[in-house]
């Protein structure tokens, strides 16, 4: 489509939609217009697609997601061993308890035990968190910024 | 509140409004970031520092001016280094990066074939434009997404105004002829 063809530049099309020409170059368009159905149905596609694409929403992440953090392979190791530990003792403390209230028995050794498994159980978790609050120190984008 | 008046407020000590702002800013840059890298993760990497990039220059933004065209800069910028660097990760479901749900955008609110329609529309357009060069993206996206005048765009693009129109142009014939191609009505 040239100027000779269709006595306006094309691209003046885009301008006349967008209200971005001079006074001039808009009196020329739509006067162009008026008589020619190939650049009238052009600007019609041209204002459809706008207001196609003005009214679309794009997906955005939620509040929580900007703040997550993926958590690294040593500090899942201490988190998922240490919540590992910590449901085997509880199982055990239950068993244990049990056990005691059937048979009416002691033991001290095993006493010891599950009191070592609940320490390391714990002691994995907050080494765990230790981990992520370190590597968060490190690499917070929002460290150097003023509260 | 107005962009403006968060900003004024950020400055002041504002807890609240430098929340606000931050989130403002942060979902802005997002999907730019989403309209020009294709991907959730690397849009999420180049919104977190377009935020901090924002706050760390927040005493000398003119707050007078507006405030995407200065934010889209940052963001398209940092894309263009991702790209040089060849880290930009690939382009996932475009499906998944529209709302599915959008009720302001029919025209008849109770006809969910009519919505559907426009939906399907809408997905129709914005697969046609990540098909587009990436000059031709950026400044139909500016203009038809975000809604910038030329002069802005001209600034976020280091263009001349006069060459807004031209190539703001041809990124849409070519658009329209993607849709042709593929058979979306009104285009063919």
């Amino acid at each position: 489509m040239s100027e000779t063809q269709h006595e306006v530049d094309e691209a003046l099309l885009s301008g006349y939609v967008d209200g971005e020409l001079t006074q001039g170059d808009e009196q020329r368009v739509r006067v162009h217009l008026a008589k020619c159905a190939a650049c009238k149905l052009t600007t019609e596609e041209l204002l459809e697609l706008r207001k196609a694409t003005m009214n679309t929403n794009f997906q955005v992440p939620k509040d929580t997601q900007w703040d997550e953090t993926p958590r690294g392979g040593l500090s899942r190791f201490f988190h998922n061993f240490g919540w590992l530990i910590a449901g085997v003792w509880l199982i055990a403390m239950v068993a244990y308890a049990v056990w005691q209230i059937t048979t009416d028995s002691e033991s001290i050794q095993l006493e010891s035990m599950l009191g070592f498994g609940v320490l390391l159980a714990l002691g994995m978790i907050i080494v765990s968190a230790l981990i992520d609050r370190l590597k968060i120190s490190k690499t917070d984008p929002y460290r150097k910024v003023q509260k | 509140m107005p962009d403006r008046e968060l900003v004024v407020s950020a400055r002041n000590g504002d807890l609240r409004a430098r929340e606000n702002l931050g989130r403002r800013v942060g979902r802005s840059a997002y999907v730019f970031a989403l309209q020009l890298a294709g991907n959730r993760d690397t849009a999420l990497d180049i919104a977190q520092d377009a935020v901090l990039n924002f706050f760390k220059n927040l005493d000398r933004y003119d707050a007078d001016r507006p405030l995407d065209p200065w934010l889209y800069q940052i963001v398209r910028n940092r894309v263009r280094d991702l790209a040089r660097q060849e880290r930009l990760r690939r382009h996932d479901s475009l499906d998944a990066h529209l709302e599915q749900s959008r009720p302001e955008s029919a025209t008849r609110a109770d006809d969910p074939v009519h919505e559907a329609e426009i939906h399907d529309l809408q997905r129709r357009i914005w697969q046609a434009v990540s098909k587009l060069s990436e000059a031709h993206r950026e400044i139909f996206v500016l203009r038809d997404y975000h809604d910038l005048s030329y002069r802005e765009i001209a600034d976020v693009l280091s263009l001349p105004q006069g060459t807004v129109m031209s190539r703001l142009h041809a990124a849409r014939r070519n658009l329209r002829t993607l849709l042709a191609a593929e058979g979306t009505k009104d285009y063919e």
